[in-house]
């Protein structure tokens, strides 16, 4: 196995708009063939970052190595990446054909071979019938294809995407989200992925770098991310989660139990990622909690079922704790168990394993 | 649902119609009638005779007079909207300032003539440019070729008209986003690249209006030229103001406007097809699904 290296690096990246710090201390580095999400708040400088890959900005200190190159003082007609716009930023006075056909055209090459790859990319995105249609003639779906096919045309090292769905509606989104899927497999492209929507950096991504003020406060599979969040921002911003302040157990020399205020031990398999003390917030997933005992790891707690909530393949049960702390669970349809039913008094469960414990702030 | 609009439509703009029917449309009809006429004496006398037309057509002086304008009209337009496109791309794309476009419409705040007669002023034997270059030992008497001559028409000209076209490139770039030239950036083309292949003919129609507003207000000033041209001054719209002030024949002063007004529809035509051979202006094919 030969050891490539990162297609993208970036080294204690910095930048500054006037004295405003827009993103600190960026360090990532992304390898060939990944699709990479940039996820976070708005202002959380996920776009900056794209437009210094892109060559719209520079940095302010540190350094952006594409493709094993550093790109300081490179424009962007200089970079071997493209980009697919927010708003796609088609030409309105081009047709789909020659939209795509755009960067190859610039770069002089020959009549024919245009032709031919912008054909195979038209294919791809599968609108081989649409060559001839204006951009104003297309819906938004197909606008959204034209933009990545007149950026994949070029074979860029890196596809650059700035919320590329935010601009469609909700059924052409997830349609597009399995597209997006298929197209990144077929050409092989590395993608770099900007949104705000947790789902859509949980459906696409290898990695997600999760972002907030400007810096980068966590990257990890999806997966892994969901199951353990290394801060309260990561566990309050993907997916929903039930918070509970506590305090570390003095009796537990491992670090590995926190006890709510009114006496409930909740104990943690997880191996916390850095040393915890003091006052603590504990995060458990709603789909964590079950109404029946499964095996000896299981911790328990009991409380009255206040409402429930039916939607669909799931429904919601909120449950009042002994102290007056509300819980949320998330029951699955379909499953074995006798359910409660609202106002009964209940028992739920968990596992050590679905308990994170997260410093304060 | 497409009535009423047409019907609000109809409402909001008749004003300004009626009012364009009754004072452009309806004086020029007249005009027009009148080009047909034939004058002596001063007086001017209903008939239909094409010879105001041909005199004009094939009278040396008024083609002297209206290449002269043509000339006159053609640099001074290409040249102010050269320099009026990258103080309109700054404005648009750069900096919003709201200040700069202020103080370009500030220098409309002076009087017309009183501009005039300060290049004057810079201009004549007397004038600061020959001041300094005799001080810096350059000439040894005074340069009087600066003063009457095209040379000082035209920067006069650009002068007054410049800030006008600034507005309307301003107004034609502003309906093109900025991100497009990001795109066309991002996908391979230079700064220069990106202005010719994507912003250029976006706002061909407006930059060609840039064009021709400033075109027909520049070859239709015949003050300018008249007080700073000297021998090279005189253009149609001097020789067409004189059939009506002095000479007193209106019928063949209508005719040769009548000419002028064709002449600009012959440059504008001829624009648009510079424009679509050199690729900047870009013909859409008609729609297949029109109204989508």
């Amino acid at each position: 196995m030969t050891i490539r290296p990162p297609v993208i690096e970036i080294t204690a990246a910095q930048k500054m708009f006037g004295s405003f710090q827009a993103l600190s201390d960026i360090n990532l580095s992304i390898e060939q063939g990944e699709i990479v999400t940039l996820l976070g708040p708005s202002g959380c400088g996920k776009t900056t970052l794209m437009r210094l890959l892109a060559g719209f900005e520079t940095v302010t200190a540190g350094t952006i190595r594409i493709d094993g190159r550093d790109c300081a003082g490179q424009p962007p007609e200089r970079r071997p990446v493209n980009m697919v716009f927010q708003r796609y930023a088609l030409f309105p006075h081009l047709d789909v054909f020659e939209n795509v056909a755009f960067g190859l055209k610039v770069k002089g090459t020959p009549k024919t071979e245009i032709r031919e790859r912008v054909q195979r990319m038209l294919h791809i995105v599968q609108l081989d019938s649409f060559a001839n249609r204006y951009i104003n003639e297309l819906s938004g779906g197909q606008s959204q294809r034209v933009a990545l096919a007149r950026a994949l045309v070029n074979g860029p090292k890196v596809l650059l995407l700035d919320e590329p769905l935010a601009a469609l509606d909700l059924k052409i989104r997830q349609h597009m989200l399995v597209e997006m899927k298929r197209i990144h497999a077929e050409t092989g492209a590395t993608f770099v992925y900007v949104t705000h929507d947790q789902d859509e950096a949980m459906i696409l991504s290898d990695r997600v770098v999760l972002m907030e003020k400007g810096r980068i406060v966590q990257v990890d599979r999806p997966e892994t991310m969901y199951a353990v969040p290394k801060s309260l921002f990561a566990a309050k911003f993907l997916g929903e989660t039930n918070l509970f302040e506590a305090a570390m157990a003095s009796d537990d020399a491992s670090g590995m139990t926190a006890v709510t205020g009114s006496g409930l031990r909740l104990r943690s398999s997880i191996v916390p990622a850095g040393e915890l003390r003091g006052k603590v917030i504990v995060s458990i997933r709603p789909e964590s909690f079950r109404f029946n005992r499964d095996n000896d790891t299981t911790q328990s707690a009991t409380g009255k079922v206040e409402d429930v909530i039916f939607i669909g393949s799931r429904s919601f049960y909120t449950i009042c704790l002994a102290d007056g702390v509300r819980v949320r669970v998330q029951v699955q349809r379909g499953t074995r168990t006798s359910l409660p039913k609202p106002g009964e008094r209940t028992e739920i469960f968990w596992d050590s394993d679905n308990v994170v414990i997260l410093p304060q702030s | 649902m497409k009535a009423p609009n047409i019907r609000m439509g109809g409402l909001l703009a008749a004003p300004a119609v009626l009012y364009m029917v009754m004072f452009f449309v309806v004086p020029s009809l007249i005009l027009f009638v009148y080009s047909f006429w034939t004058a002596a004496s001063y007086r001017i006398m209903p008939d239909f005779v094409f010879s105001n037309y041909l005199n004009s057509l094939m009278s040396p002086l008024f083609w002297t007079v209206t290449i002269n304008a043509i000339l006159i009209g053609l640099v001074t337009a290409s040249i102010t909207l050269v320099l009026a496109i990258p103080v309109g791309y700054y404005l648009v794309y750069v900096s919003r300032s709201q200040v700069i476009l202020y103080l370009i419409l500030i220098t409309w705040f002076s009087s017309y003539l009183v501009r005039i007669y300060a290049w004057r002023t810079l201009l004549g034997t007397s004038g600061v440019l020959n001041t300094i270059l005799i001080q810096a030992g350059i000439v040894d008497t005074p340069v009087g070729v600066f003063l009457f001559s095209r040379f000082a028409v035209a920067i006069t000209l650009i002068h007054i008209y410049l800030p006008f076209c600034i507005l309307l490139v301003v107004s034609s770039l502003s309906e093109i986003k900025k991100d497009l030239v990001d795109a066309a950036r991002d996908l391979g083309a230079s700064p220069l690249g990106a202005f010719f292949r994507v912003i250029a003919p976006n706002a061909a129609n407006g930059l060609v209006g840039a064009f021709m507003l400033t075109f027909v207000m520049v070859a239709g000033d015949y003050v300018t030229p008249q007080m700073l041209g000297g021998s090279s001054g005189q253009t149609t719209g001097l020789l067409i103001a004189d059939q009506f002030r002095k000479t007193g024949n209106w019928p063949l002063g209508a005719a040769q406007a009548f000419l002028m007004f064709l002449v600009s529809i012959v440059i504008y035509l001829s624009v648009i097809g510079l424009g679509r051979a050199t690729g900047l202006i870009v013909k859409r094919r008609p729609s297949k699904r029109a109204g989508v």
